[in-house]
């Protein structure tokens, strides 16, 4: 019998869930790109493929609100912001990484039967702005609904910018119309259908074992920048079809588990299980040489190198971009106690 | 709307900064480049309505990546990886609020370059009106306007200049302001603003004492190289014009200039002509007669440290006035004394005449020292005239002789009893009556005949400035001020600079005084001065308190300045404003002069010859 061997999760204790949790998978998982269960070296990055996107949400709930309507009617709601936005950058490195579209949005979002205006709190001094905040409907009073409704609203618009940026992969084989030209790269597992892009999706965590006993061993076997082959994927009880497959960003430091520094790659896949679009091995291929390089570092991410660079520097962006929470607060509560006619 | 609020707009107030009425910082916005030393101008609007402006100079550029959190950050930024942006600031000292309601800018508000009515603003010039005259260039090429009014006396006068040597900008810098106030027109504006108080232009008098080289004796003759210079720089500084032309001064050499020199010592027969030895024309020879000498009290400033000792004082004192009393009797250029009675050949120095009544004929320096000398320790036994030794200790008077006897070879060509009386009017120095600018040149001189030179004439100066009153301006420039008035010691060439200092501002006397190091000099001299400017300094001299008036920044940038630029501080600006200053277009140096039209190459030669 071996000895028993304890070694650490790389991510902070006050992270949910660490990175990794291993339970179990219901779905079904086939070999797509080939039956040899071995790691793929990473190819070089083409020189077509120009331009790389990282995106990412944000959202925030800002203030519970309680909403009496000129007609009588009352409710619950909730003041929100969130905000999407993308890092555009040269794969190659051949011009600096910028910002793009990261945007704050605000949103009023309220019960149904209610009539609301859009509010607007006006700033008490010159040059701090005004904020706009959009009436929305929740789809029921239940009080979680706005936070809800904050989130689905984000959740598209993340999707939208998604797509809309990167090149599209065709699903024909005889399509050879598209080629790489510009990849999305979306922080965490892909949500709702496929738009069409190519958009591949970082999963920063290991909370469910896709992989067999005997297969999951390749990945502790992994070295930095190989991937595993690609695998159809669709989940038991779910109508959206994957390609998945694992890359490693970095070595594990010796004290850590040995998946550490692995991460999981999604992309959209036809219901079918009998074609691959080329893209998608493309963008396989690439993937490792690309992630390596915005694969970030223990000592400057605690969640690294799984938290890419570029989503870092996005995340605080976005935090940036719906201002301070305390600020907005009290802003809101200003604005109310002048409507009210009390003097704050 | 009025010219200035179309200045190109910089970028917006800094709210992550501290935001005061003096001191702010602002974003610089993108594709505008910011200096040190832009001039700036924001407008802010208080609650009521009422705007107010804030006119300031920056002192501070930064730039720094934004978004990041560690410093190597920047391998991923340049690399391509991680957003970021560049963060490009800028401090701005406010150099004056209109009106003054020192409330701060509110961060947001836009900071526009500073020109036309703004610049005036920012620079006080709208204060000055007809009384600026250009003291240099800005960064930008606008040209700086310092008021005359604190340079003429009339508000503050004096202008004080430090800066380490080897750099050669002190004196050049004194020279292109007096080229500036005299060429400009200022003198005249102020005087005809002044209801004819003044003279004016016509009536402005600069006397320079040149201490170092033959430097100032072409100031009279054009600079071959300055058309070139002008060009050079203003190419390299992007100017529209060259920098005479952007101040509207003429790129001419002085006008009406003498050059007065000491005579060459031990030269044949007793001829009088100039110690210099790259320009002989033109240049006049100055002596005195040893009847001046003693008449008009000379004799202390042939002891730069009298102060010493209260004793030689007293012994100077005393023998002073019996010399002058001495003087009182007869004419000429010789003193003529009764009781200095041979009484052996071996006594009495060579070349010693008797008049027909039998007095003693003194005719050289040498022969006046022999007699006192003869007066305080040999007649009656080695016990001296005892209306002149005053019971002073023999000690004491052997210390005076001494060190008359220490000057003695620096003086006798200087102050001489055998001229005529046509010869003593010809080689009187005239420094008030002659020409617009004399140049004193006495370099050749040593150590304690230039002190003597500079006491004496500065002295009379004075003493006609005390007759005739500020009519007309008369601007004394004088190097290694800490040389003629060190902080420590007491000396009556001290004495005369500190009268100048603090009474000749309304006497009109102006003093543009140079020194490597302010701390040395008399902290009275260089605090009444109402212009400061500072050329490059020593990095631990810009520590000391004399440069206070330097904001830190600055104080750190005196290090690194060029020559051509000097930081200028005046009353109006609370700040002090970093100018650069045209190539002289009066030659410095003998290879420097323009070949002059029509100079016949038989001139030319006798020129380089010295003949």
């Amino acid at each position: 019998m071996p000895p028993m061997r304890i070694r650490l999760d790389p991510w902070p204790v006050d992270i949910e869930g660490g990175q990794l949790g291993l339970q179990h998978f219901e779905g079904d998982l086939i070999d797509i790109e080939t039956p040899r269960w071995a790691a793929v070296a990473a190819k070089p990055v083409p020189a077509r493929l120009h331009t790389v996107y990282v995106v990412d949400g944000k959202r925030r709930m800002e203030s519970r609100v309680f909403i009496e309507d000129e007609a009588g009617e009352a409710g619950m709601g909730g003041f929100g912001a969130y905000v999407v936005g993308a890092v555009r950058m040269c794969p190659h490195g051949s011009r600096q990484a910028e910002l793009t579209d990261v945007k704050a949005r605000r949103l009023l979002a309220h019960a149904p039967g209610l009539r609301v205006d859009p509010y607007r709190l006006s700033p008490r001094d010159p040059h701090t702005g005004t904020l706009q905040y959009t009436p929305i409907v929740t789809e029921s009073a239940d009080p979680l609904a706005p936070l809800h409704k904050l989130q689905q609203v984000m959740l598209a618009e993340e999707q939208n910018l998604s797509h809309g940026l990167a090149s599209a992969v065709p699903f024909s084989e005889e399509d050879d119309r598209e080629a790489l030209t510009s990849l999305t790269i979306q922080d965490g597992s892909l949500r709702s259908k496929n738009l069409g892009g190519a958009v591949v999706g970082c999963v920063k965590t290991m909370q469910t074992q896709y992989l067999p006993a005997d297969r999951a061993s390749l990945l502790s076997e992994l070295r930095p920048g190989e991937r595993t082959p690609i695998l159809h994927m669709k989940y038991a009880n779910s109508p959206y079809t994957r390609f998945i497959w694992y890359v490693r960003l970095c070595e594990a430091a010796f004290y850590q588990h040995p998946m550490s520094g692995v991460m999981r790659l999604e992309m959209y896949a036809p219901d079918e299980p009998d074609f691959l679009p080329p893209i998608v091995r493309e963008v396989a291929n690439v993937s490792g040489n690309l992630l390596c390089r915005l694969a970030s570092r223990a000592h400057k991410d605690p969640r690294a190198p799984q938290n890419l660079i570029p989503t870092a520097a996005l995340e605080s962006a976005m935090t940036r971009a719906m201002g301070s929470a305390d600020l907005v607060t009290r802003r809101l509560r200003a604005h109310i106690a002048r409507e009210l006619g009390v003097v704050a | 709307m009025t010219f200035g609020e179309d200045g190109e707009r910089l970028g917006r107030v800094l709210g992550t900064e501290d935001v005061t009425p003096t001191v702010f910082w602002f974003a610089v916005a993108p594709g505008a480049s910011v200096g040190l030393d832009d001039l700036v101008v924001v407008r802010t609007m208080k609650p009521d309505g009422r705007e107010v402006r804030f006119y300031g100079l920056v002192d501070n550029v930064r730039k720094r990546h934004e978004g990041v959190t560690f410093e190597s950050d920047v391998e991923d930024v340049v690399a391509g990886v991680l957003p970021a942006s560049v963060s490009y600031a800028a401090r701005v000292l406010v150099t004056r609020v209109d009106p003054e309601h020192f409330i701060p800018p509110q961060p947001g508000d836009e900071v526009r370059h500073a020109h036309g009515s703004d610049l005036d603003m920012a620079l006080s010039a709208d204060k000055m009106k007809e009384a600026a005259f250009p003291a240099g260039l800005l960064a930008d090429g606008q040209p700086l306007p310092l008021n005359f009014r604190f340079v003429n006396g009339e508000s503050g006068g004096h202008i004080n200049i430090s800066g380490i040597s080897g750099v050669a900008t002190k004196t050049s810098y004194a020279l292109f302001l007096l080229h500036s106030i005299f060429r400009s027109g200022v003198m005249d504006r102020v005087a005809r603003a002044g209801g004819g108080h003044t003279a004016g232009t016509a009536g402005g008098k600069a006397i320079i004492f040149n201490v170092k080289g033959e430097d100032l004796l072409f100031l009279d003759q054009p600079n071959g190289r300055v058309q070139e210079r002008e060009a050079e720089a203003q190419v390299a500084k992007g100017l529209s014009a060259d920098r005479y032309t952007l101040m509207g001064l003429p790129m001419s050499p002085f006008r009406d200039t003498q050059f007065l020199a000491p005579p060459r010592p031990g030269s044949s027969n007793n001829a009088i002509v100039p110690h210099t030895d790259q320009r002989a024309q033109g240049v006049t020879p100055f002596v005195f007669t040893l009847r001046e000498f003693c008449e008009r009290r000379m004799l202390p400033y042939v002891f730069s440290d009298a102060g010493a000792s209260l004793n030689l004082g007293f012994v100077i004192g005393n023998i002073e006035e019996k010399l002058a009393r001495l003087a009182a009797e007869g004419e000429g250029a010789a003193l003529l004394v009764s009781d200095w009675e041979p009484e052996g050949d071996g006594e009495l120095p060579d070349g010693i005449t008797f008049d027909a009544l039998g007095k003693t004929r003194l005719e050289t320096f040498d022969q006046l020292l022999s007699y006192i000398e003869y007066k305080l320790l040999e007649e009656g036994d080695g016990e001296g005239d005892p209306k002149w030794v005053l019971k002073q200790s023999p000690g004491t008077l052997r210390a005076f002789v001494r060190r008359l006897r220490g000057v003695q070879k620096h003086l006798s060509p200087l102050v001489r009893g055998d001229l005529s009386e046509a010869q003593a009017r010809q080689y009187r120095p005239n420094l008030l009556g002659g020409a617009q600018l004399s140049v004193v040149d006495i370099h050749n001189l040593s150590g304690p005949a230039q002190m003597f030179v500079v006491g004496v004439l500065l002295r009379e100066v004075f003493e006609h400035k005390e007759k005739y009153g500020r009519q007309n301006t008369v601007f004394v420039v004088l190097d290694e001020l800490n040389k003629y008035a060190p902080r420590d010691e007491g000396s009556p060439i001290k004495d005369v600079l500190l009268e100048i200092a603090e009474r000749g501002r309304s006497l009109g006397i102006i003093l543009i005084g140079a020194q490597q190091t302010a701390s040395e000099v008399e902290r009275r001299i260089v605090s009444n001065a109402a212009i400061r400017v500072v050329g490059r300094l020593d990095l631990a001299e810009a520590e000391r308190p004399e440069y206070r008036f330097l904001p830190q920044s600055f104080r750190a940038r005196a290090g690194i300045l060029q020559p051509g630029t000097m930081l200028v501080s005046q009353p109006d600006v609370p700040n002090p404003v970093l100018v650069s200053y045209p190539f002289p277009a009066w030659a410095t140096r003998r290879d420097e002069v323009a070949e002059e039209v029509g100079q016949s190459v038989e001139e030319v030669g006798e020129d380089w010859l010295g003949l």
